[in-house]
């Protein structure tokens, strides 16, 4: 163990006395602090243009003097997808779905205005955030540090010489390794640092412990790169072949195989059409009740059932509302409709994700990714719980309209009937709750275990190349 | 002679070297695989707008059959009336499509990211929830769909990087560099040869996998677009070996070349265009709609709540010819048709705030065009983009037409409307082959 300290401490002696790694180092913090600050600011302004949409519209809902309910539910309101804190680390999917969505009654809209629409193509990669960097750069910087580590000791001789004073190869190769990833880990810890500084008045347990995994994630990903790079270093005499063989790994992992594995899970488990999924839609929904027309079989049959209920003739005697009720079982035929298609896309995207999950197993940096933006609550699956919790929402407030209209004093047909504004004002806003790590973690259980199988793997080809290095 | 017998031992280095063939036949294979992604999406497209025309047509029938049978509308909404014009036009299924083009299996560009039909009526907007992307996996479209114009401007740099590295900085190491210049004479000219036995081969390569993709659609249908796609993705490849050029003729060993292609390849893919993005969105944060969300509402409420005077005169300004109608001088039936005509007074207010954001999305747009000289990927991205018809522009083109669509749709029902048009079948036709001229 103090062999291997002691290689590690001379290791980082050999880097400190490089001028060129002060520079790259110093240029490498530098753009760090940069992306962090840049993403800091980029997630407050577009928060701070949320809030401003966002009271724009809770203001023009609680200015309504009166009106009636279910003109109401038609006037409707709109949500508006926040921005959370940890997107300034990994935004994920969040310029690519719409942040905008209309809610109101007999529909159920889709989100709209997405960033990446409002613009001409700039970056594949998206914005400058620490994901990119950390992603990206920082395991090809690992590379360039990590891929003459053996075989410039072998070229000196001073291999033999480490063995002769009592160093194990194995032990060699592994110090070799630790001081890169924790070279990498100094980045990561850096970055995380400066956003907790940052952030430090906001953090809250659930994104430390989202940070925690996030930290975690990265660590095993930069080890799998340093190890596999130190053993393509041992392997090969010639240092050229190693960098050149590891740059064929990085180029295939990031930029070849998860677009690859992705449009094929796509491929395998596909979506349909927004029209094709509308029209199954308004197939299923035509089967239901009609809210607007009394004329309905099924409006007939419910207004038969309640005047049985109410124990009277006609609508006139009954002491409620029946259009608000006839309103509200159209809606509640309406959202069975939804859960079905919904949910039978969201099984489709699930499966996609698992597909592109397993993709883990021959291309860790997949792995990666989905814990990256999972873990910073901007994956997929936070986008569809947070649509999940604006339907949700919309089916509290427009049963809260129908209500009203049913139970509010009014009577069957008296469209002209008003509420005054104090019932606006008490129906409450939408109140996005943040989904909680623990409720979410098992779904990325997978990747991180294929991360610490990798991280085994490497180990296991450590041990397996020490065994065949030629000292001499 | 002496470039001949350069090509010649460049070649025998090339197919000796197991490292550069895969790399070659890897760019080979991920080119074929983006070509089939584009003409697969080119395929998918032309098939749902098929699909959607054959419905489209289905529902001008059963109105049609409306008229036949002398009825007004379906049996269970009896406030259908198909003989007025507005029921007529609410009826006319028209659709609006953004037809792919055949050079989108070069490249799919912004296409994933905007609808490609919309459904037209008198209160639609070109921005309209229908006018979002299709449904499709976000995370799918964060990674990218690997595209042949992403080989081109992703992984062509690096392949020729492995093509190039070790040109030179191989006979410095071995110390044969002094030997070959005695030999060859000029190092500029030995390095330029050896570049551009590796330029000959990709552009030959190139020039097989644009005639490969080309055989997958229409694309010779399209007058030059097939040679355009090439030049400019031999000006890109160009580009690249000059800057390899210049790296491998000032640089020093294998290594060090190497680390100075992956990072300018690094700065120009990764570092440049996601800084200038993020400067984008910190001055330009992500656009809300709140303009049209108080169209939609508000305005809209305002427009109805107005004095009958206040909406004819706003009608009357927007169609003058509106004055002299028939119902116009009729006091009786004139308060009826006045609440189907309010649409055309919000159309306008629409037209205004998408206006605002048109003009937000081109400044946008501009402070991207501005930083061209310095972000060459994005500038051919954007190129590409638009000899594909794939751009921001193209789109922008597209919205604008359904905004025209919709105003010639709100004048014609108005004026039909005001004055006073009963529609029969030949009616109902006419106004489906007007509207669905799309122009």
């Amino acid at each position: 163990m103090n062999n291997m300290i002691q290689i590690i401490k001379n290791e980082w002696r050999f880097l400190i006395r490089s001028h060129i790694f002060l520079g790259i180092s110093i240029a490498f913090f530098l753009i760090l602090l940069l992306s962090v600050f840049l993403g800091n600011f980029q997630t407050n302004k577009q928060e701070q243009t949320y809030q401003n949409a966002k009271d724009h519209v809770r203001q023009q809902w609680v200015s309504i003097d009166e009106m009636n309910p279910h003109s109401a539910a038609h006037y409707g309101t709109y949500i508006f997808k926040p921005s959370n804190l940890m997107s300034s680390l990994d935004e994920g999917v969040s310029s690519i779905t719409g942040n905008v969505i209309r809610v109101e009654g007999h529909v159920q809209n889709e989100i709209v205005h997405s960033e990446a629409s409002q613009m001409q193509t700039v970056s594949r990669f998206g914005k400058l955030k620490p994901s990119l960097l950390l992603q990206y750069i920082v395991p090809l910087l690992l590379v360039f540090l990590a891929f003459n580590s053996v075989s410039n000791e072998k070229l000196s001789g001073r291999l033999k010489l480490l063995v002769l004073q009592g160093s194990k190869p194995i032990q060699i190769m592994l110090s070799k390794t630790m001081s890169v990833w924790l070279y990498g880990v100094m980045l990561l810890t850096f970055v995380l640092l400066v956003y907790g500084i940052l952030n430090m008045h906001s953090l809250t347990t659930d994104i430390l412990i989202r940070t925690g995994f996030f930290f975690l994630s990265y660590c095993l990903y930069y080890f799998i790169i340093c190890g596999l790079t130190v053993f393509f270093s041992s392997r090969w005499h010639n240092p050229t072949l190693a960098l050149t063989s590891m740059l064929g790994v990085w180029i295939i992992w990031t930029m070849f195989m998860p677009n690859i594995l992705m449009s094929s899970a796509e491929k395998w488990h596909s979506l349909p059409s927004r029209n094709e999924f509308q029209l199954a839609m308004k197939e299923d929904r035509s089967k239901g009740l009609d809210g607007h027309n009394p004329r309905d079989k099924r409006s007939i049959a419910l207004k038969e059932k309640v005047l049985k209920e109410y124990g009277v003739d006609s609508l006139s005697q009954l002491p409620i509302n029946f259009d608000g009720m006839r309103m509200q079982a159209d809606e509640d035929y309406g959202n069975s409709v939804w859960d079905k298609h919904f949910g039978t896309n969201r099984e489709i995207l699930q499966k996609q994700k698992q597909s592109y999950q397993l993709g883990g197993i021959v291309n860790p940096f997949i792995s990666l990714q989905n814990t990256s933006m999972g873990f910073m609550a901007n994956d997929n699956l936070h986008h569809q719980e947070f649509l999940l919790q604006v339907e949700n929402y919309r089916r509290d407030f427009i049963k809260m309209l129908n209500d009203k209209q049913t139970f509010g004093g009014s009577k069957t047909g008296d469209w002209g009937w008003k509420i005054d504004n104090a019932f606006f004002k008490s129906v409450p806003d939408f109140n996005y709750k943040p989904t909680q790590v623990f409720e979410v973690i098992s779904y990325y259980m997978l990747d991180v275990i294929v991360l610490f199988l990798w991280s085994i793997l490497v180990i296991a080809l450590i041990v397996f190349g020490t065994k065949k290095i030629q000292i001499v | 002679m002496r470039n001949l017998n350069i090509f010649l031992y460049e070649w025998k280095h090339f197919v000796r070297s197991p490292f550069k063939i895969v790399a070659v036949l890897l760019f080979i294979i991920a080119s074929i695989y983006g070509l089939h992604n584009g003409a697969d999406l080119y395929e998918k497209q032309n098939a749902e707008i098929e699909r959607i025309t054959r419905e489209a047509e289905i529902k001008k029938e059963t109105i049609s059959s409306y008229f036949e049978n002398n009825e007004k509308g379906p049996e269970n909404r009896p406030w259908i009336d198909v003989t007025t014009p507005f029921w007529a036009i609410w009826n006319t299924p028209t659709y609006h499509f953004k037809t792919p083009s055949p050079a989108i299996v070069y490249n799919i560009g912004q296409t994933e990211q905007y609808g490609f039909y919309k459904a037209i009526n008198t209160s639609s907007s070109p921005y309209d929830s229908d006018m979002t992307n299709e449904i499709a996996n976000p995370e799918r479209i964060q990674s990218g769909t690997l595209d042949f114009s992403f080989v081109i401007l992703y992984l062509l740099p690096l392949m020729l990087l492995t093509l190039l590295y070790n040109i030179k900085g191989q006979e410095v190491e071995q110390g044969m560099l002094s030997l070959v210049f005695v030999q060859t004479g000029s190092k500029n000219s030995w390095i330029l040869s050896r570049t551009t036995f590796y330029a000959i081969i990709l552009i030959i390569i190139l020039f097989c996998l644009i005639l490969y993709g080309a055989t997958l659609t229409k694309v010779f249908n399209l007058d030059i677009v097939f040679w355009k796609v090439f030049q400019w993705i031999t000006i890109y490849l160009i580009f690249w070996l000059v800057i390899y050029f210049l790296i491998i003729k000032y640089g020093k060993n294998t290594v060090s070349n190497t680390l100075q292609m992956i990072g300018i390849w690094l700065l120009l893919a990764f570092i440049i265009p996601a800084t200038i993005q993020q400067y984008i969105s910190i001055n330009k944060p992500t656009n809300l709609m709140v303009d049209i969300i108080d169209v939609s509402r508000d305005k809209k409420g305002e427009i109805n709540a107005q004095p009958i005077e206040m909406i004819d005169k706003q009608l009357f300004k927007l169609y003058p010819n509106l004055n002299a109608t028939k119902v116009a001088k009729d006091t009786v039936i004139v308060s009826r048709v006045r609440g189907y005509s309010t649409d055309a007074l919000i159309n306008e207010e629409m037209k205004n705030a998408t206006k605002n954001i048109e003009e937000d999305n081109n400044i946008k747009n501009e402070i991207i065009s501005k930083t061209y000289w310095f972000n060459p990927i994005t500038y051919f991205q954007n190129k590409l983009n638009q000899l594909t018809n794939t751009h921001y522009n193209d789109y922008e083109e597209y919205r604008n037409a359904i905004q025209k669509s919709v105003d010639k749709r709100n004048e014609i029902m108005v004026l039909d409307i005001w004055n006073d048009v009963k529609v029969d079948k030949s009616k109902y036709l006419e106004y489906n082959t007007i509207f669905s001229k799309n122009e």
